[in-house]
């Protein structure tokens, strides 16, 4: 084998066996490798990885407690650090990308599988330097910027019929598709596909044809593709994706249902699923997608303190409409804001927040007392706070004055904020997430578009697009009873047309919170009376038809 | 009314997933298999066999452990090809270097046995494929081959008929009658012989896995190879 530098090379090994290290480490010095370091944790190894770069990492996927070895990769490719480029070899006992699925966002150079003999960790370093080597002008023109360079050399490389041709064709895709060169890349493809039926190819065929905006083609080509390989978690991003361009968050849903099923261990998919359910108002499937994606956080670089956060959120309102379906969340949430500023890092403004969603999930759990001191403390803390950014949690503060049964005090601090703020668009934005009326500008047009829109479905008699348009202004105006009686009323008529026990059930939960925010000198009192028992009426029908 | 399944019903229990059951502690097995493995390399590592009896004993103690390894990650796979879970990804490689990581993986095991191996193949013959479940296949082979040979191994790789054809041939007896009638049964488990044919289930498993317009992945098995025994012979489309 040709000279291939091994000597001037410098590896790291992470595993937590020193058997397993001390083994490596042999192997690499036999091989020639100039410096081999050691790590026995994923956390030990990202330390190093910041004080010096590695030309090579074998990392075993299986690290104990702490970081995976997935997750050390995913760290290492995702953030801007020195090893982003390293050889990643992913070393696992069982051989591979079946069990290690998630991966799929971040793929390594090489998996390995256990037991290494010392020729076969040979063979594979010797083959993927190899193709570093011949590759490396290409490399080095991407990461410098010259795409187009890039472009030529992957041409004369296929040209020449390399041995990296293949390898060449897919970066050639990428490139073109980077540069919106989307004839360029489909010809690629196509070219690739004439031959053999190949997914990346496929897959490529799909993103041009997003980019063209030609939906229709993006999903036939999926189609393709999933009937082939149901397990193609790629395939999947990229529907997503598609649902989106549509504004299909129904389907969108679905799909990243589907997703973290077959592959649940990939944290971006379930902070997706748990804030698209949360949007769709699916409470249930939101509360349990986030608090697995807080409990892959624990390892996971693309933790967020928003998931935190939306964590606790979604299950103070699941318990507004279901007290049963909020319990088996309440502990857990409430762990999760408590740790809050350990995980995120200390600060007034998150100690708060912290302590506002503690009360109100302590209302959840039934703990009034420990509700009122969580409070206490949150206020005591936001004496003499003028922070401008503390808008987000006065908004927190009144919902917990209203959670916790301090109406007055809640309507009090309101009526400051809203005087305090009167003109300032972008912050009564805000603070319209607390009211019945919105008082910005931009929302008070939002709800009189939808409101147009719906009630021409409405007469329309279609009542599902209906529904589904008074919802979507209902999740950024939460307590506007108009839009409110509007969603239950078309859901009411939708029953009537096609009973189901789904549609029945929101209709109930939403009862169950309209009940909670208005009030009997409401203007629309009566109105809201009337369709509850309209619906109370429609059920004994139902049920006597049932029996009868 | 049919009788509805209440937990407190004692007269009738939890079904158990067996092969969900079995699948869990196999997975169980292969992590303190891998231990094993790792403590006796580091065992060897230090204090290396002083004669030829302990090296021979070394040899059987690592045959024996790569060959329950090998089971096991087959029987994982096969069990996530009946749950649908297996995930087959057809791309381009070349097939020599596939063989190549196939002998190297086998290395320590094919010296201590003083078996030489031979490759014939293109090194510019690419093919189509999954390289971890063909990869998983070729290992399972060389191993078996590796018993049941005197000296010598072959590997050949062409192209013949639109299909990739990788043939294994060995200088050993042969393989038994009953294997050389045409497709492999689908029923091949037997218990009784102590032979379970889980190897020739799974490579039956994974090349039906390989299809495309020209047709399904199979394999035959004969006699009287080139090398005068066995020649088993993978057809990838």
């Amino acid at each position: 084998m040709a000279d291939l530098g091994y000597y001037k090379m410098h590896a790291l090994i992470i595993d937590d066996f020193e058997n397993f290290r001390g083994t490596l480490y042999k192997m690499l010095m036999d091989l020639g490798i100039g410096n081999v370091d050691s790590a026995a944790s994923g956390e030990e190894a990202l330390r190093f990885c910041k004080a010096r770069s590695y030309d090579i990492i074998l990392c075993d996927n299986n690290l104990g407690k702490g970081k995976s070895g997935q997750q050390v990769l995913e760290q290492l490719r995702s953030t801007d650090n020195t090893c982003s480029d390293s050889l990643f070899i992913l070393v696992s006992a069982e051989s591979s990308k079946g069990t290690i699925m998630a991966a799929y966002d971040y793929e390594p150079d090489a998996y390995l599988a256990k037991p290494i003999t010392p020729k076969a960790l040979d063979q594979r370093l010797g083959r993927l330097i190899e193709q570093r080597v011949e590759l490396k002008a290409i490399h080095a023109a991407q990461k410098s910027g010259d795409d187009q360079l890039a472009i030529n050399l992957c041409k004369d490389l296929v040209d020449s019929g390399s041995r990296y041709a293949n390898v060449c064709q897919k970066l050639l895709g990428q490139l073109f598709l980077k540069n919106n060169n989307l004839a360029a890349a489909e010809s690629v493809y196509r070219t690739v596909l004439d031959n053999r039926e190949l997914e990346w190819a496929q897959l490529g065929m799909v993103k041009t044809k997003l980019a063209q905006n030609d939906l229709l083609g993006a999903q036939q080509w999926l189609e393709n593709i999933l009937q082939a390989n149901p397990l193609c978690m790629k395939a999947y991003d990229l529907q997503a994706e598609l649902f989106k361009l549509q504004n299909d968050y129904e389907g969108l849903q679905g799909i990243l249902q589907k997703a973290t099923d077959i592959s649940p261990l990939s944290i971006l998919r379930q902070q997706a699923l748990g804030d698209v359910a949360q949007q769709n108002n699916d409470l249930v499937t939101a509360a349990n997608a986030l608090k697995r994606a807080v409990k892959l956080g624990e390892n996971s670089c693309f933790d967020n303190p928003s998931v935190h956060s939306l964590f606790a959120q979604t299950t103070i309102d699941l318990y507004s409409i279901d007290k049963e379906l909020a319990k088996p969340f309440v502990r857990e949430a409430i762990v999760c804001v408590n740790n809050l500023e350990e995980n995120f890092g200390k600060s007034n403004l998150r100690k708060i927040e912290s302590l506002l969603l503690e009360s109100q999930l302590q209302v959840c759990a039934g703990d009034q007392r420990r509700a009122q001191d969580a409070l206490a403390s949150a206020q005591s803390s936001l004496v003499g706070n003028e922070d401008e950014n503390a808008l987000s949690v006065q908004i927190e503060l009144v919902r917990t004055l209203r959670l916790i049964g301090k109406a007055d005090e809640a309507q009090q601090l309101l009526e400051d904020l809203l005087h305090r703020y009167a003109g300032k668009e972008e912050h009564l934005q805000h603070l319209d997430v607390l009211l019945d009326e919105p008082r910005s500008e931009k929302n008070k047009l939002m709800v009189a578009e939808i409101n147009k829109k719906g009630i021409t479905f409405y007469n329309a008699k279609d009542f599902t697009a209906a529904a589904d348009a008074f919802k979507t202004a209902l999740q950024k105006l939460p307590n506007h009873i108009g839009l409110r009686l509007n969603y239950v009323q078309a859901m009411i008529d939708k029953l009537r047309t096609h009973f189901d026990a789904g549609t029945s059930e929101k209709v109930q939960q939403t009862f169950t919170k309209t009940n909670a925010i208005i009030s009997q000198q409401h203007p629309q009192f009566q109105r809201y009376r009337q369709l509850s028992d309209v619906y109370t009426a429609l059920i004994k029908a139902y049920e006597k038809n049932k029996r009868g | 009314m049919p009788k509805q399944n209440s937990g407190n019903d004692d007269s009738e229990q939890t079904p158990i997933d067996f092969s969900f059951v079995l699948a869990s502690s196999v997975h169980d097995m292969k992590n303190s298999l891998g231990m094993l493995l790792n403590t006796l390399s580091a065992m060897m590592a230090n204090s290396p066999p002083k004669d030829a009896e302990q090296a021979q004993f070394f040899s059987v103690l690592e045959y024996e452990a790569a060959r329950i390894n090998g089971e096991l990650v087959q029987l994982l796979s096969l069990y996530r090809m009946d749950e649908n879970t297996m995930s087959v990804v057809i791309d381009q490689h070349y097939v020599s270097d596939i063989i190549d990581e196939q002998i190297a993986r086998n290395d320590t095991l094919l010296k201590s046995r003083n078996i030489d191996v031979q490759v014939n193949c293109d090194s510019n013959l690419v093919w189509y494929f999954d390289n971890e479940l063909i990869g998983g296949v070729l290992n399972n082979l060389i191993v078996n081959c590796a018993r049941y040979s005197r000296k010598q191994l072959r590997l050949t790789a062409i192209e013949e008929g639109n299909f990739l054809c990788i043939s294994i041939a060995d200088d050993g007896q042969g393989y038994p009658d009953n294997m050389l009638m045409g497709a492999v049964p689908q029923t091949p488990v037997s218990f009784s012989s102590g032979n379970t044919r889980l190897g020739l289930l799974f490579t039956g498993k994974v090349l039906e896995l390989h299809k495309s317009k020209k047709g399904q992945g199979y394999m035959t098995i004969a006699n009287n190879g080139p090398l005068g025994g066995g020649v088993l012979t993978l057809h990838l489309p």
